[in-house]
């Protein structure tokens, strides 16, 4: 018996000894900085999380948490927001973390040659109060503030000032960009652009270890089969994304996982809703139906999006209804319900309009931003040639893709939107708001949609405290999108992470990797 | 002599002109950077401020002579997606690539000439047969496929190798090199057969046909009659006569194999030049894209000069022609 148990400690104590782990993982995109600040993009982003804190941070399921700040209040009747600062955290250098680091953070990155400033656009003034006090005034009551700073990492202003890193600079990089000094889980100890990247834990870190990482790896791979290859044959232990076409053979495999989830990107179509003529059609000068939006809702039902989640999405993904997600805030459960898939509705809707012999039309796809979406674009076309449109689909790299876009070169497009907020309010201020230079509204409404009633209700949705009032209003802004068809939501993207059978994870649906839930047992 | 010299290098010069020319005409429609270096919720005149900064809102040429203007003084500009100097990337990436084009031209020629003399000596035998069939698979399958065919075999279902990257390495100066270390030895191999397979198996084949022209000669049945033995005729009077246009495909396949390591690097992820080149391409990186094309045109074109030259000290004909112009 005695003999037993001490087997079993021996045991016991050979676990323990395993628990430390050396861990590496691919993704196709390097991220180009390490400075939080220079890039707002979520490959820089999602990796400098394990590097860097803000204030808040979220949570597994996206919710916040306290990180860099243990507790935060409004300030009168929406004046700005109070936020009380943790004690005792250092940076990965050893210097102490305060107030004034706050201070500097925030003067670092809402300045001119910060890509994150538009983060600071409602706020008029940062006021250091004492060492762990720090009062963040808005010129307008903004409930979200606390929410929408996760992303907003704290640097310490000795260490960037002593480096001569206190301006973030992407054009022509600076001691910040190739170094990174956090309060993170996680210390980058090696760093090369483009091939390796390696962490190890920070000793120091003020939270609770769930990790058993002793050092992590980064590699970026930009061809998915040598990825997946890599992964097979245990090279790497994790690789986002996998390419969906992959991911019944990886299933199959007993020494990898197939991790599945759902992004918060929505696809969509998007119309031109100001040109008077299309621009890609057979019959010159004739006037864009697109601006009817009957003939938007009639896209809208004779688009399949079950067929294609089953077919080039091999059942990865969900269908969507609104600009975002279900699993997003201020989501209009009233509005959940998308436009059936409906041939002789759609051409009946279309003879309504006036185009029972159809029409011809350009329709814009990006082939490398979204998973599959040159494929989703074909299945598309043959699906409004069903009720007699016909569309010329002309699919490019999103590097010439945007360019056009902004150029109003097509008839109709694809587009994917991820709300960096987690939040309804998002895709509207930047999607369906009447654009406006000045105000920072619209600006990828390229369709440029415009409806009065919606943008009466956005700075009032943006400055409601109380949350049945907000939803009633985001209600109301779902009702309009959905009532003028001003875009055709098809589906939430999938996320499609592959690991190795003994990995454990966390995957956000923000498509964000964090170390510090990593288990390798 | 000289003003032959003379003028071989200013044609060298035009071309290389001639060609960042083309390059910058080009780089227009490989798309635009800006998106890539502003985030989601940028604003129009976002964009404006960073096209003027960078110099983007200018015509072609007058981004192509201020390129030049910066390129001779040895300044090829700040990478848009890494923010360093470019002259520094590339240098740090170029003995990744120069390391695999070494090897894998070694391994070419050697294995090259080896079985070219194989198969034409044992022409009628099986196994030169067999490596006839198997080397015109060399010649058919794109190197894409090869890359992956290897990395299935030899690190997925074998698990001898690595699937991708260039293993440990150790710093010499500035020189990084794999050759020093037992991962980085493995990581070199299957990179290196991938990327030389072809021009080896076209050695194999011009070294078998030359050979096999050669043994019908004179000279040749002439060694017989003497009595001479087969490996003294073989490889003392054969190969030595077959080795002339050997050696001048191989000079110039040099160029190619560092230019079309692109291919190997990006199935392989090798950290070289190549691989830097795809991701300037996706990322519209223009001065990467620019120094590199600016690189290998530098390349061919001395690769050329130099053969040119040789030509010259070689054949004497030139050089009365020379004379009577």
């Amino acid at each position: 018996m005695i003999l037993r148990n001490s087997a079993i400690g021996i045991a016991m104590l050979a676990a323990t000894s395993v628990q430390a782990a050396d861990f590496k993982w691919a993704s196709t995109t390097d991220p180009q900085t390490m400075d939080p600040h220079a890039v707002n993009s979520a490959p820089v982003l999602g990796f400098l999380n394990n590097v860097y804190e803000g204030l808040v941070r979220r949570d597994k399921d996206m919710s916040v948490q306290p990180a860099l700040a243990v507790s935060w209040e409004p300030i009168g009747e929406g004046d700005g927001w109070r936020f009380k600062l943790r004690e005792g955290v250092t940076f990965h250098d050893g210097s102490t973390f305060d107030a004034q680091d706050v201070l500097f953070s925030y003067q670092r990155a809402s300045g001119e040659a910060a890509d994150t400033r538009s983060w600071f656009a409602p706020v008029s003034e940062v006021i250091v109060v004492d060492d762990y006090t720090v009062d963040v005034m808005t010129t307008a009551p903004n409930p979200l503030f606390p929410s929408s700073i996760a992303n907003w990492m704290i640097m310490d202003q000795g260490w960037t000032e002593a480096n001569d890193a206190i301006v973030p600079d992407k054009e022509t990089g600076n001691y910040a960009t190739i170094n990174a000094n956090g309060t993170g889980a996680f210390k980058v100890t090696e760093r090369e652009p483009g091939l390796k990247t390696v962490l190890v834990p920070h000793e120091g870190w003020w939270g609770d270890v769930e990790h058993n990482i002793t050092r992590a790896e980064f590699n970026p791979i930009q061809n998915p089969a040598t990825a997946v290859a890599a992964l097979l044959s245990g090279d790497v232990d994790m690789i986002n994304p996998v390419p969906i076409q992959d991911v019944a053979r990886l299933q199959e495999d007993s020494d990898v996982e197939v991790i599945k989830g759902i992004e918060a990107r929505v696809i969509m179509l998007g119309f031109d809703h100001e040109a008077e003529t299309l621009k890609y059609t057979d019959d010159e000068g004739k006037p864009n139906p697109f601006r009817d939006p009957r003939v938007r809702k009639a896209v809208a039902q004779a688009v399949n999006v079950d067929a294609i989640l089953a077919t080039i999405m091999r059942g990865n993904a969900e269908a969507a209804s609104q600009l975002v997600s279900p699993a997003m805030s201020g989501y209009s459960a009233a509005h959940a319900e998308r436009p059936a898939f409906d041939v002789e509705g759609a051409k009946a809707l279309l003879a309504e309009a006036g185009y029972a012999d159809g029409f011809s039309f350009g329709l814009k796809c990006p082939n490398d931003r979204y998973l599959n979406d040159e494929a989703v674009c074909q299945a598309v076309v043959s699906m409004l040639a069903q009720i007699g449109i016909t569309a010329d689909l002309e699919a490019m790299p999103v590097r010439n893709y945007w360019p056009e876009l902004r150029e109003d070169n097509y008839d109709m497009y694809l587009l994917g939107w991820s709300p960096g907020t987690f939040d309804a309010e998002h895709p509207v201020r930047f999607l369906v708001a009447t654009p406006n230079e000045e105000k920072k509204l619209g600006s990828w409404n390229f369709g440029g949609f415009s409806n009065a009633r919606v943008d009466e209700l956005l700075p009032a949705i943006q400055a409601e405290l109380d949350e049945t009032k907000r939803q009633a209003m985001l209600d109301e802004v779902a009702k309009i999108i959905q009532d003028e068809q001003v875009y055709v939501p098809m589906y939430v993207q999938p996320l499609v992470w592959g690991t190795r059978s003994n990995v454990e994870l966390t995957q956000r649906p923000d498509n964000f990797f964090l170390l510090r839930w990593v288990t390798v047992n | 002599m000289f003003a032959y010299i003379v003028r071989r290098m200013l044609q060298s010069v035009i071309v290389l002109l001639v060609v960042g020319l083309v390059a910058f005409s080009m780089f227009r429609f490989v798309g635009d950077p800006i998106d890539n270096m502003l985030g989601q919720e940028r604003t129009q005149a976002d964009i404006d401020r960073l096209r003027a900064e960078l110099g983007l809102d200018q015509p072609f040429p007058v981004q192509y002579y201020k390129f030049l203007k910066n390129a001779v003084q040895g300044n090829f500009g700040v990478s848009y997606r890494q923010g360093r100097p470019v002259s520094t990337i590339i240098a740090e990436r170029a003995p990744a690539t120069l390391e695999l084009a070494f090897v894998s031209g070694f391994l070419a020629i050697t294995m090259g000439i080896a079985l070219g003399v194989f198969t034409a000596i044992r022409r009628q035998g099986i196994a030169a047969n067999l490596i006839m069939t198997v080397s015109l698979i060399g010649v058919s399958l794109p190197t894409f496929l090869i890359g992956i065919l290897l990395i299935y075999i030899f690190s997925v279902e074998l698990d001898l190798l690595p699937s991708f990257g260039r293993g440990e390495t150790v710093m010499i100066g500035n020189w990084s090199t794999g050759f020093l270390t037992a991962s980085g030895l493995k990581a070199l191999i299957l990179p290196a057969i991938t990327l030389g397979l072809y021009q080896m198996t076209l050695i194999m084949r011009l070294v078998r046909s030359e050979m096999l022209e050669v043994l019908r000669a004179d000279y040749v049945r002439f060694a017989r009659a003497r009595g001479l033995s087969d490996r003294v005729i073989n490889f003392r009077h054969a190969l030595k006569n077959t080795m002339v246009p050997v050696i001048t495909i191989t000079g110039l396949q040099l160029g190619s194999i560092i230019a079309f390591a692109i291919i190997t690097e990006t199935v392989f992820q090798w950290p070289g030049v190549g691989l830097l080149f795809i991701n300037a391409i996706q990322f519209v990186d223009i001065p990467v894209m620019a120094a590199y094309l600016m690189l290998i045109s530098v390349m061919f074109v001395s690769i050329n000069l130099i053969v040119d030259l040789l030509y010259y000290a070689i054949d004497p004909r030139l050089r009365v022609d020379a004379r009577a112009t």
